[in-house]
């Protein structure tokens, strides 16, 4: 019977339980390696993460605003991050939207003037000196990303990126004061450990803010 | 299997507590590989069979999102895409309603709150769907869902990255499933698969229709199916029966 079924195993059946023994091993490393990637990760930038919060901190008190943009995978990350800005699980609100968000406005600009510029023209359109501009990228390398930190700079709405592998050219333009730099190879694991980096960074907002708060209270 | 799916075989925590799991500490996941593994094969299976995954996050929309492009647009060149959408409608019910097929997957991302879920569920799993439930915090009632892919954590762990991970993973796995072209063609009732010929418990359908002499055309995994409602008459329109034997016996609760 099996012969009939799985002729290219010479009567041996799939081995299901010892397939499914191998992927939770393989599961349970990946996790291992995530989690070591990040705590790696949260320390080596612990300094640039409360700088940047800091820096963050001030621009939201002068009524600045957040705008998060990436590409595939990383539009939604930087959803997530307008979203946890936005709509906190704890703490006050912050006003944050995502660039990545609407698709007639990316597709308008995709088609009219080319996908390099989708975020970029965003900025031109919505942001004002003052603001804030996070952009998530794995590669560091992303073109649109690179032109909307090129545009932000001109307009003195502070620069920050979230990069992969060794940064990339996002952390050796000199267009992104912040760039935090997940060093790593792995796409998936680059992202995961963006989102960890994320919820210190708006952590670390959160207590500036109510730390200012009170010293002014 | 059983009421409101709750005999739907599953994956090895899923009839843990539905409590808070603070005895585990963030990043053990031996629990978790065991319910990524099984859960991982049956989505290889279903894809394999022509399956299209159904990505739904009623209030974690950008995990819906996140899910889909990892499935259609591979971040490993080489590895196939796979056919997965995103429903972004305020009902996804009545959005997946004309366009799931008996066979398909659907992933709901979002915590145990999410409005809807039961609801969708359950009637995803009436459809013949396989379901994948991913989420973070306190965990969803034990057979909500016939995977449910569950991490520990805070408020924030919607943003942490964690429930990323929990849908990487499920992509990784499944991939590494596709190299094993031989277990892709269950020879039986794998786990996490819905034994739909012994069925003695009943087979969940959602009412089409019902004429006036109590007979009624019910959606099931296997297709339309004339059914006799007489005995849990009155049933309208959406109901969710129960069906053994050509007879409906009870009529799933609102959830």
């Amino acid at each position: 019977m099996s012969d009939f079924l799985y002729p290219f195993l010479d009567g041996v059946g799939p081995d299901v339980p010892a397939l499914l023994d191998d992927l939770a091993s393989s599961a349970q490393a990946k996790a291992a390696i995530s989690d070591a990637l990040r705590a790696e990760t949260l320390e080596r930038e612990a300094t640039l993460i409360t700088a940047t919060a800091d820096a963050m901190a001030a621009r939201f008190d002068a009524g600045g605003r957040l705008f998060t943009f990436g590409n595939g995978g990383s539009s939604t990350d930087a959803a997530s991050v307008a979203v946890l800005f936005a709509a906190p699980p704890r703490g006050g609100p912050l006003p944050a939207r995502c660039l990545a968000d609407d698709t007639a406005v990316l597709s308008a600009l995709g088609n009219d003037v080319g996908f390099e510029l989708v975020f970029s023209r965003q900025l031109i359109a919505h942001a004002r000196a003052g603001d804030i501009a996070l952009g998530l990228s794995t590669s560091g390398g992303s073109r649109n990303l690179l032109a909307a930190f090129r545009e932000a700079r001109q307009r003195d709405i502070l620069t920050i990126g979230f990069a992969g592998y060794d940064g990339g050219e996002m952390a050796r333009s000199g267009d992104v004061v912040h760039c935090l730099v997940v060093r790593s190879d792995s796409v998936h694991r680059i992202q995961e450990t963006q989102g960890a980096l994320a919820v210190a960074l708006w952590s670390a907002v959160q207590s500036r803010l109510s730390r200012d708060e009170a010293a002014r209270a | 299997m059983g009421a409101a799916g709750q005999g739907v075989p599953m994956s090895t925590t899923g009839s843990t507590t539905n409590g808070p799991t603070e005895s585990r500490s963030p990043g053990t996941i031996d629990e978790l590989g065991g319910d990524l593994a099984v859960a991982a094969l049956a989505v290889a299976r279903r894809f394999s069979a022509g399956a299209t995954m159904w990505c739904v996050g009623p209030v974690w929309t950008e995990h819906a999102r996140h899910v889909a492009v990892e499935f259609v647009h591979p971040v490993i060149v080489g590895k196939r895409a796979l056919p997965a959408l995103t429903i972004d409608s305020p009902d996804p019910v009545a959005a997946l309603r004309p366009m799931a097929a008996s066979g398909d997957v659907l992933v709901l991302v979002g915590d145990a709150s999410t409005p809807g879920a039961r609801d969708l569920l359950r009637r995803a799993d009436a459809w013949g769907l396989t379901t994948v439930w991913c989420g973070a915090g306190d965990r969803a009632p034990a057979g909500s869902a016939h995977h449910v892919l569950w991490t520990d954590g805070d408020p924030a762990a919607r943003h942490d990255g964690s429930v990323v991970r929990l849908y990487h993973l499920l992509w990784e796995l499944t991939h590494v499933c596709f190299e094993h072209a031989a277990v892709l063609t269950p020879a039986d009732v794998g786990p996490g698969e819905v034994c739909l010929t012994c069925s003695d418990e009943g087979r969940p359908g959602e009412v089409l229709s019902v004429d006036d002499q109590g007979m009624a055309a019910v959606r099931t995994a296997g297709g339309v199916e004339t059914v006799d409602t007489t005995i849990v008459a009155p049933v309208g329109t959406g109901d969710l029966v129960l069906i053994h034997a050509g007879t409906a016996i009870a009529v799933l609760d609102e959830p």
